[in-house]
């Protein structure tokens, strides 16, 4: 099983979990996705520099703190 | 562009706006007369009574706003014809030289000019029965999709409010400024911390400058208890639900404005000057900033939720939007769209979107939204000042 999730904006780098399964490593479109990421958390769908833009809603909404590989995720530990 | 239709079939008013309702209005001006409009409704099925706390004795730009706003709900395009109720002779004259020009039939009375509450009743009802049958038989003509104005909300927020139903709104709303019709968004507390997103969008440096002076205001009194807004945001518990910062927790509502630009700032209850999306300065609590967008002339709301929310307007039907499926489940009787597919079945929003267009297409042309069905709906106008 792969995990639900919806990316808000095609510019986005981030999307949204959608489900509980936090035991699955892959996104519902075989992305990867790190395991132990709850519902409604973020994961990148690509790699991200450090000090980089993160995009939701197709905005910036924060910038990474450090480089992010796609499928980790995203929140306050590496992103403000 | 809409993708099933280019018009709709409303009440074209003297002043060339179009109405998507033809409403009978009972207008209580002041609390005073509130009982007067509530009995004088109930001898005329369909009336549509407004009549809020509003106070006497209020003062300069207060006493002016409320005026204005009055004068508004009474030329709103959805009011057929209205029943203006004031306390005494004065205030009556005063009103109906404000509504002389209101360009369809207005009927203003005194409380205070009848001999006992029955004979107030009586001729309250005589004057309703009178309006009803001016507007008996107005009929619905054909009208552009460009003539609407729709108020955008949203209220008991939660996570699937910014993963399905604002964002379901904002592909609406993209919708609507490419046919030519107006949006309005409020709630100025709601876009502290999407700034560069205003900034970014707005058509003009004055726009933005406008906008940006309102985020302040509201930010630096909602500082004022002495602990900062945006401190504090997002809360603990935000962060628990996966929000990071307080510029995605302000997109999870803002982003019910699509991706159109954003024209200007008004004032409460302004007037847009040209079709697109308006940012209006309000307070946050829906009843008000509703107030503020349908005294603009908003014809509808789109209203997001997450939790149900019961906010209103009486004039103006609330189309509400939810994709919680325990919400849409306990409150089955309550919420017009449900856009839980995008949350739940990996459905797009652009999918949800359509939803909301059908269900305004159809709330324009004159199905009630469940909030209509149970007559729900609130009008309130903020002051600045309290009363002495």
């Amino acid at each position: 099983m792969a995990r639900l999730h919806l990316c808000m904006d095609p510019r986005d780098n981030v999307t949204t979990l959608l489900d509980d399964a936090t035991d699955q490593r892959v996104l519902s479109d075989g992305r990867p996705a790190a395991a132990g990421v709850p519902f409604g958390h973020k994961v990148a769908l690509v790699a991200i520099a450090a000090g980089a833009a993160v995009v939701k809603y197709g905005v910036v909404i924060g910038h990474s703190t450090e480089a992010i590989q796609a499928g980790e995720h995203v929140h306050v530990h590496n992103c403000h | 562009m809409f993708t099933t239709a280019t018009e709709f079939a409303g009440y074209h008013r003297a002043d060339g706006r179009v109405g998507i309702r033809n409403h009978l209005l009972v207008l209580s001006s002041v609390a005073l007369t509130a009982r007067l409009a509530v009995l004088a409704a109930e001898a005329v099925p369909g009336a549509v009574v407004v009549a809020g706390d509003f106070p006497r004795g209020l003062r300069g730009p207060d006493a002016g706003l409320q005026a204005d706003v009055l004068s508004a709900l009474v030329r709103h395009p959805n009011v057929g014809a209205a029943l203006v109720l004031c306390h005494d002779k004065a205030s009556r004259d005063a009103m109906a030289v404000a509504l002389a020009d209101a360009g369809r039939p207005v009927i203003v009375q005194a409380f205070m000019a009848a001999h006992g509450m029955a004979d107030a009743v009586s001729r309250a009802r005589g004057a309703l029965h009178d309006l009803a049958g001016q507007i008996a038989e107005a009929p619905r003509a054909r009208a552009p999709i460009s003539a609407l104005t729709v108020a955008l909300e949203c209220g008991g927020s939660d996570a699937t409010s910014a993963l399905a139903a604002n964002p379901a709104i904002g592909r609406m709303v993209d919708r609507l400024v490419a046919a030519g019709a107006t949006a309005i968004v409020s709630e100025t507390a709601e876009f502290i911390g999407a700034e560069a997103v205003v900034a970014a969008r707005a058509v003009s440096q004055d726009a933005a400058r406008d906008i940006l002076a309102a985020l302040a205001r509201c930010e630096a009194e909602l500082s004022e208890d002495g602990e900062s807004y945006r401190g504090v945001n997002p809360t603990r518990e935000n962060i628990e639900a996966g929000l990071t910062t307080l510029a995605e927790k302000s997109m999870g509502a803002v982003n019910k404005i699509g991706q159109s630009p954003i024209l200007g700032c008004l004032g409460f209850g302004a007037t847009p000057a040209r079709p697109g999306l308006w940012f209006m300065d309000t307070p946050f609590f829906s009843p008000v900033s509703l107030t503020g967008m349908i005294a603009a002339g908003a014809q509808c709301t789109l209203f997001a939720m997450g939790v149900f929310n019961p906010s209103g307007n009486p004039l103006a039907p609330t189309i509400k939007i939810c994709g919680n499926r325990q919400t849409l489940s306990r409150w089955a009787d309550s919420i017009d769209v449900d856009v839980s597919a995008a949350v739940y079945d990996g459905a797009g929003l652009d999918l949800m979107g359509d939803r909301v267009e059908a269900a305004l297409l159809a709330t324009a042309a004159g199905q009630t939204t469940r909030a209509e069905d149970w007559r729900e709906g609130q009008v309130m106008i903020p002051t600045t000042r309290s009363l002495l």
